[in-house]
């Protein structure tokens, strides 16, 4: 395999699969539409065809059959429903695996799952796929084989005591749901006056077969069939005894009406679990809980997968029009460069060079900005994959979820875009898990039954807004006040005291989760410190709003680019130490009149309020006489919530820097964010400020 | 003239390998050698970024004492290590010849060792190191071995499992 080709073909699939993720999604709402339709088939066609150049065999076999049904399906023949879309849906997974295992490096891709391809290609011919029913492998469909007992003439004629047993078995394959109501074994009756020990005639199966689908039926919703009329194949006697293959013949066409009535049930009302033996959504595990659905593990894994595969080559996509910009400013930087020599060489008067200087600021700028466009990518890229991560989810949890997406075209560094796809997975899959209620719930509550999830991106000057925002039940201020207090987090006079806002931001403090019960998938307590941590990497910040009963809004803030920071610069005797700008509110001198002690610590009163006052000469440079502070400034911070005065004995004004990590040895050290190079070539420390707090609360 | 001869014929009699020395053409290491107080050092070439005369070190306030602080190598930051302090040595003044050796560690990091004296590059035979035996622990970890080589008692060094315990 052509390492250079199968690169420029990742890239291309990558694309595709991402694009295809959404495609799917959409057309399960619209599933006539044409265009998407075409661009579907066009996708799949286009990625088996490079996988075919590459000679990767299970990718062909996969999208050739994706794309034969696809076909069908633009022409009319095929209707796109619920057991074609899980069918297809799978298939999407199996190749976005393939590619990201490739994108990672395997170049050795597994044998395809024969039940899964089979699966197409009875879709393509027309038949409606089997069951894709779990054996012992929780991820792959198969067909459901059945074994006769033992001791038994598989030529001869079925038997009550065969047919009963292969019914168990079946019932047994088929019963994944999780709440596993339907019993295992069902006890049917031949109808009066047949004879049980002789063979099985079609009414008395027939029979049989109703009673079993009244005993499944007990549990459902009154609407639906009840019988199941099944017709025996052409050519059979009727009259005559049946045989094992015109006994499955029955079997299937009892799955396909059996599932014809679930789609109408479940549209007519949906229900918390699905049938034993309906199709279901995700390949749904056996009573064994599985740690993640598959999807939504994929959705989950392509991060990690995609973060394993940038080792191998980590490439931006850039418009050429930003490249002919960049070309033109570079050229302009040539014409001041040369400028400024000829200035250096000759006698200039003060007003040439000053013009000089000032061309060159002002290319140089742009530049800058230029540059750093082209590491700029869409939301979009992020936001792409939450369509099927929500679908899945509200599928799996059986509530009704619709998610829209705003904003999605604003641009972000890609760093921040890859950086910032787990948290916001996290935060959404939290509210379609503990956010949106059940649809019965909602109903109840006046709702509409379809809860909605809103995804929005804006840029708010030199910063990204990001929000998620539901229209579920709500967080409960009180609620999560007295849950810090049984914590042990806070006492109950505190926790009294933390306004709704405060009450809302305990939950992302590590270990405090509230959800009752700790689901797969959201509710062990790891998942929102983690998030606000990852935020906090990013110099970012997050916001909880939440009305009980109403909804909740999670925004997060975070600066567009995630290398150059604008920050002040202060000094302490030679050494220069820089804070980030967004976090200074305010700078004055400083006076000891204006400071007192309060319980320990010391406040500094600034218009009617008491601020915490921290002396960083304290830490920063330590052993060095400081009883003469009047010349010393205080500097006004916000960490997180809370004003904070910190004393610096120089402010040398703000200076965007370009932060620069410090080194593996020093990276768990508290208190710095980085360094970077200053003006006159110094070095600078860059602080970080949360950090800085716990140096002084120690 | 007659000591010389006298020196020669006695050094071959003391070491009779010493000739062969000179004309190995084995498998060898090639070490950069430096100086910790009167004890010679060595570190495999393939390890070393480069070797820089020390300037301005920045201090970082709260620190190992083992960190002397950060330089700025070509617009990339670099933590610089006191090497007395990684053999429990006392601390000395920077003199003229003290020197910085830039060395990239497994993962690509970089760190910079605080040296008394770089020496020079020599190429060991590898059936010169002996391993280290001793009964203290956490010294052992970081001496690859020892090196007899030409009258000379070379202590290797593993950068990596040396500067590994403190990241």
């Amino acid at each position: 395999m052509d390492e250079e080709i199968l690169q420029d073909f990742l890239v291309e699939a990558s694309e595709l699969v991402d694009q295809l993720n959404e495609q799917l999604v959409d057309l399960e709402q619209s599933p006539e539409d044409a265009d998407l339709l075409n661009a579907i088939f066009r996708g799949f066609h286009t990625i088996k065809g490079g996988a075919g150049f590459l000679g990767v065999t299970s990718l062909v076999e996969v999208c050739h059959r994706a794309e034969n049904v696809f076909d069908k399906i633009r022409n009319g023949e095929v209707a796109y429903d619920a057991t074609v879309a899980d069918a297809i849906l799978r298939a999407f997974d199996v190749i976005s695996d393939f590619i990201e295992q490739l994108n990672a490096g395997e170049r050795e891709l597994p044998e395809n799952d024969s039940g899964l391809l089979d699966e197409l290609d009875a879709i393509f011919k027309g038949q409606v796929a089997e069951q894709p029913v779990e054996e012992a492998a929780p991820q792959e469909p198969g067909e459901v084989h059945l074994e006769l007992p033992e001791g038994v003439d598989p030529d001869g004629e079925i038997t009550d005591d065969e047919f009963e047993a292969l019914l168990n078995q079946r019932d047994h394959l088929g019963n994944d749901s999780p709440a596993g109501n339907v019993s295992q074994e069902m006890h049917l009756e031949l109808p009066e006056g047949a004879d049980p020990d002789g063979d099985i005639t079609d009414d008395e199966f027939e029979a049989l077969l109703n009673q079993r689908d009244q005993l499944i039926d007990i549990d459902d919703q009154p609407a639906g069939q009840k019988t199941a009329e099944l017709h025996l194949p052409d050519g059979t006697d009727p009259d005559g005894d049946i045989t094992d293959d015109e006994f499955e013949a029955l079997l299937n066409q009892r799955d396909q009406l059996v599932s014809e009535v679930e789609e109408a049930k479940v549209a007519v009302t949906p229900k918390p679990q699905p049938k034993p033996v309906a199709p279901k959504p995700t390949s749904a595990p056996k009573a064994e809980p599985k740690p993640e659905p598959k999807a939504a593990s994929t959705a989950s894994k392509a991060p990690a997968a995609k973060a394993a595969g940038k080792a191998a080559e980590s490439t931006v996509r850039v418009d050429t029009r930003r490249l002919d910009e960049i070309m033109n400013l570079v050229g302009e930087l040539v014409l001041v460069r040369n400028r400024l020599l000829t200035l250096r060489g000759s006698e200039a008067s003060h007003e040439q060079i000053s013009n000089a200087v000032a061309n060159l600021d002002h290319v140089t700028t742009d530049l800058q900005t230029s540059v750093m466009k082209t590491r700029m990518q869409p939301v979009k890229k992020v936001f792409g994959r939450f369509p099927r991560v929500v679908r899945d989810l509200a599928r799996k949890l059986g509530k009704q979820i619709e998610l829209e997406l705003h904003g999605e075209e604003t641009d972000l560094d890609k760093n921040l875009v890859e950086a910032l796809a787990d948290p916001l997975v996290h935060l959404v899959r939290n509210s379609v898990d503990h956010g949106v209620e059940m649809p019965d719930v909602r109903e109840a509550a006046g709702k509409p039954s379809t809860g909605q999830i809103i995804l929005a991106a804006e840029q708010e000057g030199d910063h990204i807004l990001l929000s998620i925002t539901d229209d579920g039940k709500g967080m409960d201020p009180d609620m999560l006040r007295q849950k810090a207090v049984e914590k042990g987090m806070m006492d109950e006079v505190s926790a009294n005291q933390l306004d709704d806002k405060s009450a809302f931001e305990l939950i992302l403090s590590a270990g405090f989760s509230t959800a009752e019960q700790i689901s797969d998938i959201s509710g062990r307590g790891v998942g929102m410190d983690v998030v606000k941590n990852m935020i906090t990497k990013l110099n970012g910040s997050i916001d909880i709003n939440s009305v009980l009963g109403k909804g909740t809004q999670i925004r997060i803030r975070v600066p567009l680019t995630l290398a150059i920071l604008p920050t002040l610069m202060v000094a302490f005797q030679e050494d220069n130490y820089a804070i980030p700008l967004t976090s200074v509110q305010e700078i004055f001198d400083f006076n000891s009149e204006n400071t007192n002690v309060i319980d320990g610590q010391q406040m500094v009163r600034l218009r009617h309020k008491s601020v915490p006052l921290f002396f960083l000469s304290d830490w920063l440079s330590p052993g060095v006489d400081k009883s003469d502070r009047s010349h010393d400034k205080v500097v006004i911070v916000l960490i997180g919530n809370q004003r904070v005065g910190l004393v610096v004995d120089q402010v040398n004004g703000q200076e965007e820097v370009v932060i620069k990590p410090l080194g593996v040895m020093l990276k768990k050290l508290e208190g710095y964010a980085g360094a970077t190079i200053t003006g006159n070539g110094q070095i600078a420390l860059i602080l970080d400020l949360p950090g800085v707090m716990q140096r002084f609360q120690m | 003239m007659e000591q010389d001869i006298n020196l020669n014929s006695a050094e071959s009699y003391i070491n009779p390998n010493a000739e062969e020395e000179d004309n190995y053409s084995g498998p060898s290491t090639r070490c950069v050698m430096f100086t910790l107080e009167n004890e010679t050092y060595g570190i495999q070439v393939k390890k070393i970024r480069e070797v820089l005369r020390v300037g301005n070190i920045r201090s970082v306030p709260g620190s190992n004492y083992q960190v002397l602080g950060i330089i700025n190598v070509r617009g990339v930051i670099v933590t610089v290590v006191d090497m007395r302090t990684m053999f429990n040595l006392p601390q000395k003044e920077i003199t003229d010849v003290s020197r910085i050796i830039i060395v990239e560690l497994d993962d690509e990091q970089t760190v910079g060792m605080l040296v008394d004296m770089v020496q020079e590059v020599k190429d060991i035979p590898e059936s010169r190191f002996e391993p280290l035996s001793s009964a203290k622990d956490n010294a052992s970890r970081h001496i690859q071995g020892i090196a007899h080589f030409q009258d000379r008692v070379i202590i290797l060094v593993d950068a990596d499992t040396m500067l590994e315990q403190h990241i």
